[in-house]
């Protein structure tokens, strides 16, 4: 063990007494606390503090806004906060390459100010986004309604700058919108969730802004009937960006964005208009209350989700958000009496109905006993080689992915 | 000569009637769309994905290489096997196993031809993205293997895009599935891993892709241009104006001059290049688009503007594109298709260096390619007849892809590094970028095992006992193995 002391020397001489942040309790994870808190103001600072985490077998875990820090088990240790605020600059944005290279420490509020500039967006819209950072984006491959138009992360990154746990400066990827030199290590790094490496900086595809856009919304007294209608929406190609389905009082509601040019966006309102009562509508309020402390990812085949939903509503979840042509439902209970037999209620449903369930938030001691991943799929023996190979001292985010890698 | 214990142990596995080992035979498993050779020592043709493990299992015992074929469309040497050893066919794997209309998902089996997955789901108003321009032949597993791209994947994205989960057998033999058919399946993406990975981490029995909705209208425009710097000026504004077609492809001079002898597309012989440019979606966004597009390339002096709204029409225009790379053989017994990506406002001015590298070396060039994505495509023509021709022209493809990478570019957008660009990596990673690349292989246990000698920079060559059995062959005459 590595006194403290000397840990925070070592590290300020690394980072300088501006890069040592103070507060680690703040920077606390699942109520552990690490023993420094440094945030480099260089991609090689970022790499020797890696390379002494390793040599040191410290255990880092990187951060960036913070927003996405609840999601993952309990970390086996935890010594070093690593946080990517200082890097938060646009490396390069050529509107007419239609790509962007930014900071990872970046917050995606920021970087969609500086793109909308140009008439261009980065397609990702995760809630919270606002203060959300790109690094911490794609680490926990965070999404939002614009999923249904756009894919995910996963789809626009096309390359990646990562420190890797032994502290070398490596690129994944590249600038260009088109490119299959060498294996997909983009791939690997989003989603993983800080365990094979530090995203220091991303580059992206991007989008042009569209010319018009509204929001309407329909309510309906099943869920079932709601995603009927996302269903004839997407088979119809109409001009949707998002349609998202949430419960407000008794009914069900489903908002749809459209968005494109003006003639499209008039003429989707109105096949609409024909299929189901439409009205305009503000933007979708957020509601999933950050406070919740048992939030549900459940992840199914689209045409399984009516049937989910209604079970989870006999399981009387207080709050459910679905993403209809997406397969994703959540489910929150803010103050749950037992949240372990509701996770494992929900989790049997899940299964039963062919797909995955990501405890996002719960309590501490649930998390303790069991894996918020659920059990390993058939081909955790080879991420867990990745595991090994990308990080052989264990430094990075030990113990909080899947299968507690 | 061949392995009689391995042979005899394969047949067992799959058959006798499905493995070749007889010379002849495997003289056609030698090449692919590529420059390079590699004669395999025995030829595989499993029908289950059981079979595909057992003979990885069989071949590794023996220490024989494994490479999976598919077509052999490719264009980067992905299915020639450079160490000989076991290839895999997949064409007897060729079923579409299940249709979910409902979810948007096919389960194909690795040697479905690609263009066969759209034409079984158009009935359900379906259709698979990806349209590499060998689709009337290339396999969904090569597709996979090579991360395949098309014209339309401007807009809809490559094949990495569209699969969402694979069934593999790993270097031990192992039947492994990745990923799946609902949305983020936990753990780390090993799906988006192993497509691009040019079957050298593992060998893929099941594929599972999504499908999109047809688009209720589709237009396509042909615009003409004097110059080829008008061209590429127009792909720009197109694009910087907030405007992404499901395709943007170029035609330059020679090119057109090539199809139009055999095609009669109907090209100006004098014209310097055109653009064919499709935009889909609902029918006011396409009119309106299409309009929008007229008036960039009229503004920036396209001499002629054709337009098709109709699936005939549009045909038509396509007519000339598609058929580009049959026509350039009239020109040259042999042509070499590069393939390079630039940031698309590099676009004209590393054009322009293909064309001054090709004068230095004296070869015409003709480029046809997709520039929305500013992946480009130069083709060499020359004679491989004529000694030493082979080795320029290679040099020249080195010299075209230095220039893209000195513009911030790639040296593949979407046929692979293969054998042929496996030294041209290390100008675009680092060691330490490859080291990562190199653990991944570790990871998986695949050392030489899958497809050796591609992608990770080497000296070594390729076909080394390709060349000998060749000779042996050349020796004992042409009637030998009559």
């Amino acid at each position: 063990m590595v006194k403290q002391t000397s840990v925070l020397s070592r590290l300020e001489s690394i980072v300088g007494r501006e890069g040592v942040l103070g507060d680690v309790a703040a920077l606390a994870v699942d109520g552990l606390t690490p023993q420094a808190a440094v945030a480099p103001a260089s991609y090689e600072q970022v790499a020797e503090v890696m390379r002494y985490a390793h040599a040191e077998g410290l255990a880092v875990i990187p951060r960036g806004g913070g927003a996405h820090m609840h999601i993952g088990n309990v970390p086996a240790r935890y010594d070093i906060a690593l946080s990517l605020s200082r890097l938060n600059g646009v490396v390069e944005h050529e509107p007419a390459d239609l790509t962007a290279t930014v900071q990872a420490g970046m917050t995606l509020g920021e970087l969609q100010r500086h793109l909308a500039g140009a008439g261009q967006i980065l397609p990702l819209d995760p809630p919270g986004g606002e203060r959300a950072t790109i690094g911490g984006i794609l680490a926990a491959n965070a999404w939002g309604p614009w999923r249904h138009a756009f894919g995910s992360a996963r789809d626009m990154t096309i390359g990646l700058r990562v420190v890797t746990a032994e502290g070398r400066i490596t690129r994944a990827g590249g600038r260009v919108v088109k490119n299959v030199a060498g294996y997909d290590l983009c791939k690997l790094y989003v989603g993983s969730l800080g365990t094979l490496g530090v995203i220091v900086e991303a580059t992206f595809k991007l989008a042009p802004l569209p010319r018009e856009q509204r929001t309407v919304a329909s309510a309906f007294p099943t869920a079932g009937d709601a995603c009927a209608l996302a269903a004839a929406v997407s088979g119809r190609g109409l001009s949707v960006r998002s349609l998202t389905l949430a419960r407000d009082g008794g009914a069900w509601v489903l908002a749809l964005k459209l968005a494109g040019t003006p003639a499209a966006v008039e003429r989707s309102r109105r096949e609409l208009g024909a299929l189901a009562q439409v009205a305009d509508a503000g933007a979708p309020a957020g509601v999933l209350p950050d406070g919740a402390s048992l939030l549900c990812k459940a992840s199914v085949l689209p045409s399984q989700l009516p049937a989910l939903i209604d079970a989870l509503e006999a399981l009387e979840a207080p709050r459910l958000l679905a993403y209809p042509t997406v397969g994703v439902c959540y489910a929150a209970w803010p103050s749950p009496v037992d949240a372990e037999s509701i996770a494992g209620a929900v989790r049997e449903l899940t299964s039963a109905a062919g797909g995955t369930l990501v405890l996002e938030r719960c309590p501490l001691d649930l998390k303790r006993r069991a894996d918020v991943f659920g059990d390993a799929s058939a081909s955790f023996g080879l991420m867990r080689r990745v595991k090994q190979q990308f990080d052989p001292h264990g430094v990075l985010s030990p113990g909080r992915f899947v299968g507690r890698l | 000569m061949p392995n009689l214990k391995l042979v005899r142990e394969l047949q067992r596995a799959v058959g006798r009637k499905w493995v070749l080992h007889a010379a002849e035979d495997l003289l056609v498993y030698e090449y692919d769309a590529t420059i390079e050779r590699g004669l395999p020592e025995s030829v595989v043709l499993p029908d289950s994905a059981e079979q595909v493990a057992e003979v990885v299992r069989i071949a590794r015992r023996h220490g024989a290489a494994v490479t999976a074929r598919g077509a052999g469309t490719g264009l980067s040497g992905g299915a020639i096997p450079c160490d000989g050893g076991v290839v895999i066919v997949t064409s007897r794997m060729n079923r579409i196993l299940e249709v979910d209309a409902e979810n948007r998902i096919a389960v194909l089996e690795p040697g479905v031809v690609n263009l066969d997955v759209s034409r079984a789901v158009a009935g359900h108003g379906l259709y698979y993205a990806p349209d590499p321009s060998s689709q009337k032949a290339c396999t969904i597993g090569g597709n996979v293997a090579e991360n395949a791209g098309g014209p339309h994947c401007l807009r809809y994205g490559t094949t990495t895009n569209h699969v969402l989960g694979l069934e593999v057998v790993t270097p031990d033999g192992d039947l492994v599935r990745l990923g799946g058919r609902t949305p983020d399946p936990p753990g780390y993406d090993l799906t988006g891993l192993a497509v691009g990975s040019e079957g050298t981490l593992c060998i893929v029995t099941k594929v599972i892709v999504r499908l999109l909705h047809s688009p209720e209208s589709t237009v396509t425009l042909l615009a003409i241009f004097d110059e080829v710097d008008q061209a590429s000026g127009a792909v720009s504004a197109i694009i910087a104006q907030g405007i992404v077609p499901s395709a943007l492809e170029m035609i330059d001079g020679n090119t057109m001059r090539a199809v139009e002898e055999a095609v009669h597309a109907g090209y100006p012989p004098d014209a310097g290049a055109a653009l064919l440019i499709e935009v889909d979606g609902l029918e006011e966004e396409t009119r309106e688009l299409a309009e929008s597009v007229q008036a960039i390339c009229q503004e920036l002096g396209a001499r002629e503007l054709r337009i098709g709204f109709s699936a005939e029409d549009r045909e038509r225009l396509w007519a000339g594109r598609k058929g580009a790379l049959g026509a350039l053989g009239r020109l040259a017994p042999s042509y070499y298709i590069l393939d390079g990506v630039v940031p698309r406002t590099k676009l004209p001015a590393v054009l322009r260096g293909v064309y001054e590298a090709c004068d230095r070396f004296g070869f015409p060039v003709a480029n046809v390619f997709h520039a929305g994505d500013g992946n480009l495509h130069p083709n060499i023509m020359f004679d491989e007849r004529v000694p030493g021709a082979t080795q320029r022209v290679l040099d020249l493809g080195e010299v075209i892809m230095r220039l893209c990478v000195e513009a911030g570019g790639s040296i593949t957008g979407e046929h692979g590094v293969g054998y042929e660009k496996r030294n041209y990596m290390s100008w675009i990673f680092s060691e330490d970028d490859l080291e990562m690349m190199s653990r991944v292989k570790l990871a998986f246990g695949s050392g030489d095992a899958f497809n050796p000698g591609k992608v990770f920079p080497s000296s070594k060559g390729c076909g080394e006992v390709s060349s000998r059995m060749r000779a042996a062959i050349a020796k004992a005459g042409p009637d030998a193995y009559v």
